[in-house]
Order: C-alpha cells, then sequence, then structure tokens
C-alpha cells in the first residue's frame, strides 16, 4: 500500500454504464472518496487513468468480447480484491438472458449478419465469474447507493460486508406496503434479492426482479405462496429470467427441486 | 503508413476510441469505434409482455433511461392505442428535464469543460474553478432529485408505466421542484454565458443536415410525431426509416445510419439550429444574443447548445409544475384491451433523436427497432474527426491531431452503451441501387468511371462496364487510368456526379450489386483503399462530395482473366439498365 491509501480501479466491460454512473451519482460523498483512495482507473471521470497494481478493482459489466476476456484476466492478476459491481458482472445482465449458446448465436446472427468483426470477436455475454474468481458480489440493475456507500467505506477499512440473503418482500413488508399480490398483481419481490429498499412495490408497481434471484431463501414457501395465490408459475419463471442471466439455471433447478 | 489512435476515450460514456491513419499527407482513414460488446437488446424482448419490455428496453443505457423510458412508453401507447391522462403527460415531461439537465451539467461542466480549460479532469478543475464546479453538482443533484421523484429512482426507476404512472408526486414534492429551479436561475444565466464564450477552435467547420423531433404547435420541446429536418424536409413517426436507413460496419458493434447517403447530425446542437428560433423568455434572449452561423458548421458548439437547454429547461420547469398542480387527482393508469398493433415513439434524449418501435402480436412484443443518438451521429464523428486532423496535417499540426480528435469525439456526447444496441440488419433491397442511380441520373449529369485491374478476374467488371458503355454510344465514360494519369475530370463541375463502377467485398453474395458514397468508402478501409488515389485526383472537392461506386460484389480477384459468372451476369444487369 502506497503512503496508506487504498488503490482503487474501477471497470467497465459490457453493460449501460449504470453502475459508474451511480457512483459518480455520490456526487456529496465522491469528492471525499477520491481523497481517501487513489482511483488508478475510472474511465468515465477522467482522461489521465494510469493502470498498475490494485488493492480493490471494482468491475462492471458483463464479459461479452474476448478482448473484454484479456482485460478482466488483467485485472484480475493486478487486484487483491475483485468486486462484481451490478447485474452484469453479477449474473451478466439482461444481455445474458440467452443462456443456450445456439439462440444466442442464432440471434448475433441476425442482428448483424456475417459481418466479422475487424477489433475484437463476440462472445455470448456471461457474468465475471466465468472467468475469474471473484472476492465479493454486488448486486443490482443498477446498485443501489446505499449498498454501495457500505460497501466502499467497509472496504476501504480492509472488511467486505456480508452478503444480503433475504427477498424483496422483508423492505417491502418494513415499508408497510400493501402486496400487490393479494391485488393479482405478479410482483417478483418474494424470489429477488433484497437491496433496493423494495422502490417499485412502494411505487405500487411489481417488482420486476433486478437485483437478481434471491440466494439461500427458503423457495419451497415462496412457490406454495405464488401457487396459491393463483399465479401461472410458468409466465412467473420467464419473468424471473430477465433479470437472472445465467445465474437463472441454477435458480430452476432449486425452484423446480422445491416445489416437488 | 502511420497511425494514431486514443484507446479509451476518457470522459466520454462507456468504452470506445477512434483512430486515424495517415498515409503521406492524407488522413485517409478515421474509425470511431465501439468496443463494448454486443448486447442484443432488440432480440432479449420477444415473446415478453409489453410490461417486462418497459421495464427492460431502458437498460440499454442508464445514462439516458429516462428518454429510452419515454419512448418506449409512447412507442408502446401508439401500439395499445391508449391516449394518457393530460397529468400523467406532463409529469413524464417534467421526469424528461430532469435527465435533460443531468445529462447536460455533467457534460458541460464535468466531461467538457476541463478541456477547454486545460485539466485532466473535473477533479483537477476544482480546486480554481471551486464555485462552479459546486453549482454544477448542485445542479445536477437537483436534476436527479427530480428523475427520482417522478421515475421512483435515479436509473432505471419503474414508476412510469403503460398508461401512466404507477404513484404521482405530492404538491409538496413538486412546489419544491419548483421553488429550487427559480433559485437556480442566475447560476444558469452564468452557464449560458460562459459556454457560449468559449474559444472554439475553428477546426472541424463543414455543413451537415440536423435532424429532430418536431415538438409541434411551434414549441421548443423534447418529442413530438413528426421528425424535422434542416432541409425543411418533415416525416411522421412511423416513416422514421427514411430517415435512418441503418447499416453494421466492421469495427463497431454500433449501427450506422446515412439520410439519401449521407452523414447527418442529431443532438442538443440539432434541436437548436432547427428550432432555436422558438426560445422564448430569457432563452429566447441569449438565444438571439449568442447564436450565429458558426453554430450550424462547428459541432464543438453542442456545448453552448446544451447550455441554452438547460436555461430552457429551468424556465420550463416551474410553468410545468403549475400545469400540474391544476390536476388533483391522480389519475389511475389508463388500461388497454388491444392485444396487437404496432406503434413507434420518438423522443430527443440529451444525445438526440431517440427511436423506438414495436409490434405486439397476441399480447407479446414481436418486433423491435431502437436507433439511439449515437448510432446516428456516428458518421459525423468520424467526418468531423477526419476534417479535424486534415486540416491539422495540411498546417503541419500533426502532433495536435489527438487532442483535437478526442474534442470532437466529446463534444458529440457520444453514449457508448446507447450505441452498443442491436437492429435487425436490413440488407438493402435487390433493386434498390437501381433507384439510387436513377436518383443521380436525375438531379445531376453522370461521369462514368471504370475502375480495377485488368488482369484480376472479377477486379475487371468496372473495365468491362466502362468499355461497353462507350460502345454503347455514352458520352463522359472514363478509365480509371486514365483519369489519374491525365486529369480528365478537369472541367467537370458540381453539376456532375462521378460514378464509378467497381468490385467491391462487402460481405455479400457474389454478383450483388450496391451504391455506395465514395467518402464512404473512402473512410472504411474495410470495403477498399484502392480510391484514394482517385480521391487524390479529384481536385473539385465538391466533385469529391458527389462521388458514388456501384460495386459489385467479386466472386474472385486472384490473378486471371475472367469474370465469374454472377458477375458478368451483374454487369449485364448495370448495362441494360442504363441503357433505357
Ligand atoms: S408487493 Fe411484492 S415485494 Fe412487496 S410483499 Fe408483495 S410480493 Fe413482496
Ligand atoms: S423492486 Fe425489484 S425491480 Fe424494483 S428496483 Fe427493487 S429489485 Fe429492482
Amino acid at each position: 500500500m502506497n503512503n496508506g491509501k487504498l488503490k482503487i480501479g474501477i471497470y467497465e466491460l459490457t453493460g449501460c454504464a449504470g453502475d459508474a454512473l451511480l457512483i459518480l451519482d455520490c456526487e456529496k460523498e465522491l469528492l471525499d472518496i477520491f481523497k481517501a483512495v487513489d482511483i488508478q482507473s475510472f474511465l468515465m471521470a477522467s482522461s489521465d487513468n494510469r493502470d498498475g497494481k490494485l488493492d480493490i478493482a471494482l468491475v462492471e459489466g458483463s464479459v461479452s468480447t474476448e478482448r473484454e476476456i484479456e482485460e478482466l484476466k488483467d485485472i484480475r492478476e493486478r487486484a487483491e480484491i475483485v468486486i462484481a459491481i451490478g447485474l452484469c458482472a453479477t449474473v451478466g445482465g439482461i444481455q445474458a438472458r440467452f443462456t443456450d449458446p445456439n439462440e444466442w448465436k442464432k440471434k448475433y446472427k441476425e442482428v448483424y449478419g456475417d459481418i466479422e468483426m475487424t477489433h475484437t470477436k463476440p462472445v455470448q455475454s456471461k457474468p465475471i465469474d466465468a472467468y475469474i474468481k471473484v472476492d465479493y458480489y454486488l448486486p443490482g440493475c443498477p446498485i443501489g447507493k446505499e449498498q454501495f456507500l457500505d460497501l466502499f467505506t467497509r472496504a476501504v477499512k480492509g472488511t467486505l460486508p456480508e452478503r444480503y440473503p433475504r427477498p424483496v418482500c422483508v423492505t417491502c413488508k418494513y415499508n408497510e406496503n400493501d402486496c400487490l399480490l393479494n391485488k393479482g398483481i405478479p410482483c417478483l419481490g418474494p424470489l429477488t434479492a433484497d437491496g433496493c429498499g423494495s422502490i417499485c412495490p412502494n411505487h405500487n408497481v411489481p417488482c420486476f426482479g433486478c437485483w437478481g434471484p434471491v440466494e439461500g431463501a427458503n423457495l419451497t414457501s415462496e412457490y406454495y405462496l405464488l401457487k396459491e395465490k393463483g399465479f401461472d408459475i410458468e409466465s412467473i419463471k420467464k419473468r424471473m429470467a430477465n433479470y437472472s442471466g445465467t445465474k437463472l439455471i441454477d435458480f430452476l433447478k432449486q425452484f423446480k427441486k422445491e416445489s416437488k | 503508413m502511420k497511425k494514431i489512435s486514443v484507446d479509451h476515450l476518457a470522459r466520454v460514456e462507456g468504452n470506445g476510441g477512434i483512430s486515424a491513419t495517415i498515409d503521406g499527407k492524407v488522413v485517409s482513414d478515421v474509425k470511431f469505434s465501439i468496443y463494448e460488446g454486443p448486447r442484443l437488446i432488440e432480440k432479449l424482448t420477444i415473446g415478453l409482455t409489453p410490461e417486462e419490455d418497459v421495464s427492460m428496453s431502458p437498460r440499454i443505457c442508464a445514462i439516458c433511461s429516462l428518454s429510452h423510458k419515454n419512448a418506449v412508453l409512447r412507442s408502446m401507447e401508439n401500439a395499445l392505442n391508449i391516449k394518457i391522462h393530460p397529468k400523467s403527460y406532463l409529469c413524464r415531461e417534467l421526469m424528461h428535464m430532469g435527465e435533460m439537465v443531468e445529462s447536460h451539467s455533467l457534460h458541460t461542466y464535468y466531461l467538457s469543460l476541463p478541456d477547454y480549460l486545460g485539466y485532466p479532469n473535473a477533479i483537477a478543475m476544482a480546486s480554481d474553478f471551486e464555485l462552479e464546479v459546486k453549482i454544477a453538482l448542485e445542479m445536477k443533484h437537483f436534476a436527479n432529485h427530480i428523475m427520482k421523484v417522478l421515475s421512483g429512482r435515479y436509473i432505471h426507476g419503474e414508476n412510469p408505466i403503460i398508461g401512466g404512472f404507477g404513484t404521482f408526486p405530492s404538491r409538496d414534492e413538486l412546489i419544491f421542484i419548483k421553488n429550487r429551479a427559480i433559485q437556480f436561475m442566475p447560476f444558469v444565466k452564468k452557464t449560458v454565458d460562459l459556454f457560449c464564450t468559449l474559444d472554439y477552435p475553428d477546426v472541424p467547420e463543414k455543413e451537415t443536415i440536423y435532424a429532430c423531433c418536431e415538438p409541434g404547435n411551434s414549441n421548443y420541446g423534447f418529442w413530438g410525431d413528426e421528425i424535422l429536418l434542416s432541409t425543411g424536409e418533415k416525416f411522421f413517426r412511423d416513416d422514421y426509416q427514411k430517415l435512418t436507413n441503418e447499416f453494421v460496419v466492421s469495427h463497431s458493434y454500433c449501427k450506422r445510419s446515412r439520410y439519401k447517403g449521407k452523414p447527418y447530425s442529431v443532438g442538443a446542437l440539432a434541436r437548436v439550429n432547427n428550432l432555436g428560433e422558438r426560445f422564448k423568455g430569457e432563452t429566447g434572449k441569449m438565444y438571439k444574443k449568442y447564436f450565429n452561423k458558426r453554430w450550424h458548421v462547428n459541432p464543438l458548439f453542442h456545448n453552448a447548445a446544451q447550455a441554452l437547454e438547460i436555461s430552457y429547461c429551468f424556465e420550463r420547469i416551474p410553468e410545468l409544475v403549475d400545469e400540474i398542480l391544476k390536476y388533483e387527482e391522480d389519475p389511475k393508469a389508463v388500461k388497454y384491451t388491444a392485444k396487437s398493433g404496432k406503434g413507434t415513439g420518438l423522443v430527443e434524449a440529451p444525445r438526440g433523436l431517440l427511436i423506438h418501435h414495436h409490434e405486439i402480436t397476441d399480447g407479446r412484443v414481436s418486433l423491435v427497432d431502437i436507433i439511439t443518438p449515437t448510432a446516428q451521429n456516428a458518421e459525423d464523428i468520424e467526418r468531423y474527426c477526419q476534417i479535424a486532423a486534415q486540416k491539422l496535417l495540411d498546417s503541419g499540426k500533426e502532433d495536435k491531431i489527438k487532442e483535437r480528435m478526442e474534442l470532437v469525439v466529446r463534444a458529440f456526447d457520444p453514449c457508448i452503451s446507447c450505441s452498443a444496441h442491436m437492429a435487425e440488419v436490413t440488407h438493402t433491397p435487390s433493386g434498390s441501387w437501381k433507384n439510387k442511380l436513377e436518383e443521380i441520373r436525375k438531379n445531376s449529369s453522370p461521369v462514368y468511371i471504370g475502375a480495377g485491374q485488368q488482369d484480376r478476374s472479377d477486379d475487371a467488371c468496372g473495365i468491362d462496364i466502362a468499355q461497353k458503355l462507350r460502345g454503347l454510344g455514352f458520352k463522359d465514360v472514363w478509365l480509371g487510368s486514365e483519369i489519374i494519369r491525365d486529369d480528365k475530370l478537369e472541367g467537370y463541375t458540381e453539376k456532375n456526379t462521378l460514378v464509378f463502377f467497381d468490385a467491391v467485398d462487402f460481405n455479400e453474395k457474389a454478383g450483388k450489386i450496391t451504391v455506395l458514397p465514395l467518402e464512404y468508402i473512402l473512410t472504411h478501409s474495410s470495403i477498399s483503399h484502392k480510391f484514394v488515389p482517385f480521391a487524390a485526383s479529384i481536385k473539385n472537392l465538391s466533385l469529391q462530395k458527389n462521388a458514388y461506386v456501384v460495386g459489385i460484389q467479386p466472386d474472385s480477384v486472384a490473378r486471371g482473366n475472367k469474370i465469374s459468372p454472377s458477375v458478368q451476369k451483374a454487369v449485364r444487369e448495370i448495362l441494360n439498365h442504363l441503357r433505357n
């Protein structure tokens, strides 16, 4: 460590840049953050980005080209801790919805035809842990400010926070919302990782699942809950696919097991 | 040959680069590349419900997520035949103001100003311009607040839904927004003064076509049902493809657009050029004070135009709040019964015209076409960089090229995540080359030139066409070698159009015919580089602009003197067409 400051790199692979933008949006805190740590690479905010050994690398976006695989491996080699930030890095993002390689190839062709890309070859979108070891996951599309600052301040002090093994419903109940499921509106709150503050149900809009599937939750009860309320499990699963990326496969396995 | 390249464009949203190749005295090839991977967004939502699509498609881009939201909603509501309540309409406009101010203030103060004042970034600038940096941050923060209140959260909010909103802002929240907007006015005026008087280098000056939404009723605004061009032409929303004609290039996942073969620009500068006369109030006064002819030709004025738009938004926000407050009741989202339909939504995102088109069949999304501003600007970004680089090279300032190209790219405020959007490859419908040739013949007198090499099988097809045209008694027909050797083009004027015939590898089936502008071929080496010497021998620049290449996809260009049957057939087709 140099002059006591942590060296941090923030990198963007393929995505909507929402997480980097959200970090930029921690405006008030941002100037402090830049003082407390030494930001090595942050493509959106500065034109003098340097690279080198890092204490922490935050990686946003999915891996979608060969060049990105190389970049990612290089980041892993240089960084002590790698943190995946946002839905694209943690599950592959919405672009990882075609989990079947043949389907992806077909769609790719429909979009680009047979033109060979000269600068880098495309690969099917995957989360970063498909290629490297990841030390911590910060989900969300985009990540939430509270969760980010929480993580960042802890990371600066050398520890990482525990993960959030709860579904959106938990916070939604705290917020005393009328449950949308009771009104017959299909809400993915029970199956989705918490962290957003149940924003959508707070606005009377169902959760679309943008934090990705909740891990380690007891899916049995959720399954029966949805079924009891008369929801079509097939279209719920289909809707879950939108924001589950490649993690959908594990999720469905678990869901299926529970539903036996 | 030398290559100058900026691999990672700092302070540009996303991951992209710009490069120029210098060949002696000529900047032969400028490429604006997007390194971000393909996301196939338009394919992802096929088969989903309209609601799921409305949730997902703004994920194309976080920076313009609310513009995408407004565009997808307008498109869906047109497709499903929904008329939303006036309160919802006004709230969507207010929400849009939030995104416009946030994006413009970030871009002007944080991403562009450091360039003009000579700092590497805004943080470094903060020590000398503390007040500006601080208030600009406040302004952006306020804009984020508007976005959050209306859309649910700062990025990818789900509160705007088909038919209206989930919930509406309270009276107190609206009054707060109004009062805060008024407080900003003095700083807003300073912002306009600052950005309208910056010393914008005159390096990249050139005409272009500007396109934006026609807001209607002689108003300024950020959406409409028609597209307005600086040429005066207008298209109804469903006819947007007349403007955009997308195509793919091999150095970028970002698709490109040209209007009648020419690059065009969208964005704040396009809007101010097309609609600036409609500004009222303080903004109108400042527009009159600062707008001048250079704004027509210099893309660096994007920053000045953005400042004027910030001012427009700050004047419009209090008005909007008053109009919204007239409706006390919160309308329920309009329900719909339609199961199928087609619709288009036009919106002005901060970076320019954004088009969403959707088709719905049996309650499921069956077709999506999204055309983003950066995809439309990409061609002009390259063109202006090329002009800037060439001018610097001519005046011996080669060392400035890199920096200046970055400045040009940044002025366009390209958003690279939005350019990594995908649309269907529409292969040129067969026969469209005929229309193009007809257009050329109707509007000017063509000069035909056969290019290529006699001894390289299919590459001889251009020469073959020229010789046969001569045989048929056509005047103004030349061989490539004659032009380069003997200055045959002297005496032709801008009333003439140069039409080259050649074998061009554009990745198609052998024998397929296409018509491309020469300028396009010159800047895309992946297609063909042998036109560079021609360009050099066309001394009259307006002629160079008025030049096209009729290309036939070759089967083989190996050494040999036989033209393959498929290419022979294409040659006959072209001759038959020209004879009639
Ligand atoms: S509204 Fe959605 S998130 Fe809230 S409790 Fe019900 S299911 Fe859970
Ligand atoms: S409620 Fe669901 S869809 Fe809405 S922000 Fe939270 S996780 Fe995302």
